[in-house]
C-alpha cells in the first residue's frame, strides 16, 4: 500500500495543472472525462472561475464511447464547440479512462487541428499524476508554439513563470511580485500562469532573465534557456534577505553570457548543517524560498520535505523528496523539528511536540483555506514565526 | 532507423518470425531492438537461449518504483539485440492493452532510444488489433511499417485482413502503414494461391516467403533462432533476405 494515503489528501491533478495553466490565455481546454461536470478541474481547484470567463469544457465520454473507441464524437464535439467559441488555440488532455483506453490524443489533436484550421494540441494528462506536471506540459506547449525571437528590453525584462493559483495566491501575491520587480528596477514582460495574455506571452523571449516561482515553470525556463538563451532564476520574493539576494541574482543572470539557472542553493544557503530545526513541506521552490528567508532574516535551519516533482537544483543535500504520507510521517518522527510549516492539512501526521505554522496551498487544501493563503512577499518572516 | 511491427493471428508464427528477422538484422551488423507486447512474454525467449525474461509487467507488480535503469527490464540476447517483454497482467483479469502502453510510456521516460542508438526496433504484437494498447506499436513515434505474418489457412486470412482494414482505419492519422506479408507457410493446399489472392486483392506485397521447416522447431527446442542454429539452412536465407531488403530501404529512405 505504499504512496496510499490514508489522512492526508493528494494534490491537485495533472489535469487541473493544463486547466489552470491555460486559464486565461483565450483558448479552449477539453478534458476527456466522464459526467460533463467539470467543477473538479475548474471550480474547486480554480479560484478564478466566478471572475474571470474561460473555455473550459468536458468530454462527457460515456461507457459505450469509451469501450467502442469512439474518438469520433470528442472530435466533432470540439470541431463545432470551437466554430461557435473562436478559440486562440485548443487543448485536449485526458483522464484516468481515457488514459486506460489508451487514447490517443496526439492523433485526435492532429485531426481536430486539420479541420479546424486551430492550433491545437494533445496533452497527456491522465488524472494520476501532480498538477506540476500538467501545468509543465502546458506551459511548455504554450511556449514552443507562440514564443518566438523578439528585440530585447532595455532595462532588465523579466517573465515570471509557473504562476498559477494553485501555488501562487491569486490576487495578492501576483501583485506583490510585480511590485516587488519595479522597486528592484526590473521590467515585468509576462507571466506564466496568471495576469498575462497570449499577447504578451508571445513577446516573452524579449526579456533577459526568467524569474521560476514555482516547478511548474521549470520545463519552459529550461526550453527559453536552450532556444533564446534566457537565463533562469528561481525563487519567490519571500523575507528581507533572500528577496535582496533573488534580485542581485536576477541581475547577475542578466549581465551573464551563458549563466543558465541560479538556484536557492546558488545563493550561499547550505540547509544541511544538521542544526535543523525547522521543517517546510510544499513545493519546491516556494519552500525553498521561504528555507531561504528563514535562514536570512530569523537565523532558523529549515529542511525541505517536498511531495511534488522537483530536482536536485531546487532541492539541497538535506532536503527530502517524499511522496508517501508513511515516508513524511517517518521523516517528522526522527527529524522532530520544533517547527514545521505546512498546510493546515498536514496536522494530522505531523509530531505532537513539533509546532505548526499553517502555510494553506491552495493545490492541496482547495478552497478549504484558500482566503488564509497568505502573500509571501509581504510577510515579516519575524511576525511570520510568532 | 527500422521501425517495424509484426501482426497476425496467435499462434501464426509472429515471434519466430520476429526474433529470426531480429537474429537476421543484427548478424548483419544492426543493433537491434526487440519488443515482445504479448501477455505470454515469450517473444525473444530463442535470442536469449531458452531463458526466459522478466515481463515489464512483472516487474512493475513486484516493486514500488518504476525502474531507473533499462537493464532492470531487459536482456542482451543473441548478436547483441536488447530483448523486452510488455508481459500483461494475471490472465483473467486487468487489462492487457494498457500493459503494453505503460511499457512503451515507461521505455520513453527511459529514453531507451536515445541511449541504446538502434538500428532497428521490432515489435512482436500479439494476434490482432483488439484494442487501443493494441494499436500503440503502430503509433507516430513507435513502428513506420507493419508487416502481416500469415499462412494459407482461412483463420489466419482472415486475421490479416482484419488486421489491415483495421490499421487502414487510422490514415488519417501519422501511424503505421502496411508494408507487406510474411507468408508462413503451413502446408496448406494451394497455400501461395490463397495467400497471392488475399494480397492482391488488398493490394499488399510478399514481402517474405518462408517454408514450412523442421529446422524452426529444432532449433527453437535448442532455445534459438534458425539464424543462430544453422545460418546456412533455406529458412534462414530467406530472414536473411527480408533483413536485407529492409536494411537496404531503410539506407535509401535515409
Amino acid at each position: 500500500m505504499k504512496n496510499a494515503s490514508t489522512i492526508i489528501p493528494c494534490y491537485a491533478a495533472d489535469t487541473s495543472g493544463v486547466c489552470s495553466a491555460l486559464y486565461e490565455l483565450g483558448g479552449m481546454t477539453v478534458v476527456h472525462d466522464a459526467s460533463g461536470c467539470n467543477s473538479t478541474y475548474s471550480t474547486h481547484d480554480e479560484p478564478r472561475w466566478y471572475d474571470i470567463d474561460s473555455m473550459i469544457y468536458i468530454s462527457a465520454l460515456t461507457e459505450i464511447d469509451a469501450i467502442m473507441g469512439n474518438d469520433e464524437r470528442i472530435i466533432s464535439d470540439t470541431v463545432a464547440a470551437a466554430a461557435d467559441l473562436h478559440p486562440h488555440f485548443i487543448a485536449l488532455c485526458g483522464s484516468p479512462m481515457p488514459m486506460m483506453t489508451g487514447v490517443d490524443f496526439d492523433a485526435i489533436a492532429e485531426e481536430i487541428q486539420q479541420r479546424t484550421g486551430i492550433r491545437t494540441f494533445g496533452l497527456h494528462t491522465n488524472g494520476t499524476r501532480s498538477y506540476i506536471e500538467g501545468a509543465s506540459e502546458a506551459f511548455l506547449a504554450i511556449v514552443k508554439e507562440y514564443v518566438h525571437d523578439c528585440p530585447k528590453t532595455e532595462g532588465i525584462g523579466v517573465n515570471i513563470l509557473g504562476a498559477t493559483p494553485l501555488d501562487i495566491p491569486w490576487n495578492t501575491t501576483m501583485a506583490g511580485i510585480k511590485k516587488w520587480l519595479a522597486d528592484c528596477g526590473f521590467e515585468y514582460v509576462s507571466c506564466l500562469g496568471m495576469e498575462s495574455s497570449l499577447e504578451e506571452i508571445k513577446k516573452a523571449a524579449s526579456a533577459k532573465v526568467n524569474l521560476v516561482v514555482s516547478y511548474a515553470g521549470m520545463a519552459a525556463a529550461e526550453y527559453m534557456l536552450t532556444e533564446f538563451g534566457i537565463n533562469f532564476v528561481t525563487g519567490l520574493p519571500v523575507g528581507e534577505g533572500f528577496s535582496e539576494q533573488l534580485g542581485e541574482n536576477i541581475r547577475e543572470a542578466a549581465a551573464a553570457y551563458e549563466y543558465g539557472c541560479v538556484s536557492a542553493e546558488g545563493m550561499g544557503f547550505d540547509d544541511s548543517t544538521g542544526k535543523c530545526t525547522a521543517v517546510i513541506i510544499g513545493e519546491s521552490i516556494a519552500s525553498k524560498s521561504l528555507a531561504g528567508a528563514l535562514r536570512l532574516d530569523a537565523g532558523i535551519d529549515a529542511k525541505v520535505i517536498c511531495p511534488l516533482p522537483a530536482d536536485e537544483v531546487i532541492l539541497s543535500d538535506g532536503d527530502m523528496a517524499l511522496y508517501a504520507e508513511e515516508d513524511i510521517k517517518a521523516a517528522l518522527e526522527e527529524i522532530k523539528p520544533e517547527l514545521v510549516i505546512a498546510d493546515p492539512l498536514y496536522r494530522y501526521v505531523i509530531p505532537k511536540e513539533s509546532r505548526q505554522i499553517e502555510l494553506p496551498h491552495f493545490a492541496f487544501s482547495g478552497r478549504c483555506f484558500g482566503s488564509r493563503m497568505p502573500d509571501l512577499t509581504k510577510i515579516d518572516i519575524k511576525e511570520f514565526l510568532k | 532507423m527500422i521501425k517495424l511491427a509484426l501482426y497476425g493471428k496467435g499462434g501464426i508464427g509472429k515471434s519466430t518470425c520476429t526474433a529470426n528477422l531480429s537474429a537476421a538484422l543484427a548478424s548483419l551488423g544492426k543493433r537491434v531492438i526487440q519488443i515482445g507486447c504479448d501477455p505470454k512474454a515469450d517473444s525473444t525467449i530463442n535470442l536469449l537461449g531458452g531463458q526466459p525474461l522478466q515481463p515489464v509487467m512483472d516487474y512493475l507488480r513486484e516493486h514500488d518504483d518504476e525502474p531507473d535503469h533499462i537493464e532492470q527490464i531487459s536482456k542482451i540476447g543473441y548478436g547483441g539485440i536488447l530483448c523486452i517483454e510488455t508481459g500483461g497482467p494475471t490472465p483473467g483479469l486487468g487489462c492487457a492493452g494498457r500493459g503494453i502502453i505503460t511499457t512503451f510510456s515507461l521505455l520513453e521516460e527511459l529514453e531507451l532510444f536515445k541511449s541504446f542508438k538502434p538500428d532497428a526496433v521490432l515489435y512482436d504484437v500479439l494476434g490482432d488489433v483488439v484494442c487501443g494498447g493494441f494499436a500503440a506499436p503502430i503509433r507516430e513515434g513507435y513502428a513506420h511499417d507493419v508487416l502481416i505474418v500469415t499462412s494459407g489457412e482461412k483463420m489466419a486470412l482472415y486475421a490479416a485482413n482484419n488486421i489491415n482494414k483495421a490499421v487502414k482505419n487510422f490514415e488519417d492519422r501519422s501511424y503505421a502503414k502496411v508494408k507487406g506479408i510474411i507468408m508462413n507457410r503451413r502446408s496448406v493446399e494451394n497455400e501461395e494461391e490463397k495467400v497471392r489472392a488475399f494480397a492482391d486483392g488488398a493490394g499488399l506485397e510478399i514481402a517474405a516467403d518462408i517454408p514450412r521447416s523442421a529446422d524452426i522447431i529444432k532449433y527453437e527446442d535448442m532455445g534459438k533462432t534458425v539464424i543462430e542454429g544453422d545460418p546456412g539452412c533455406e529458412t534462414a536465407k530467406r530472414f536473411f533476405a527480408l533483413a536485407q531488403r529492409l536494411i537496404d530501404e531503410d539506407e535509401t529512405n535515409e
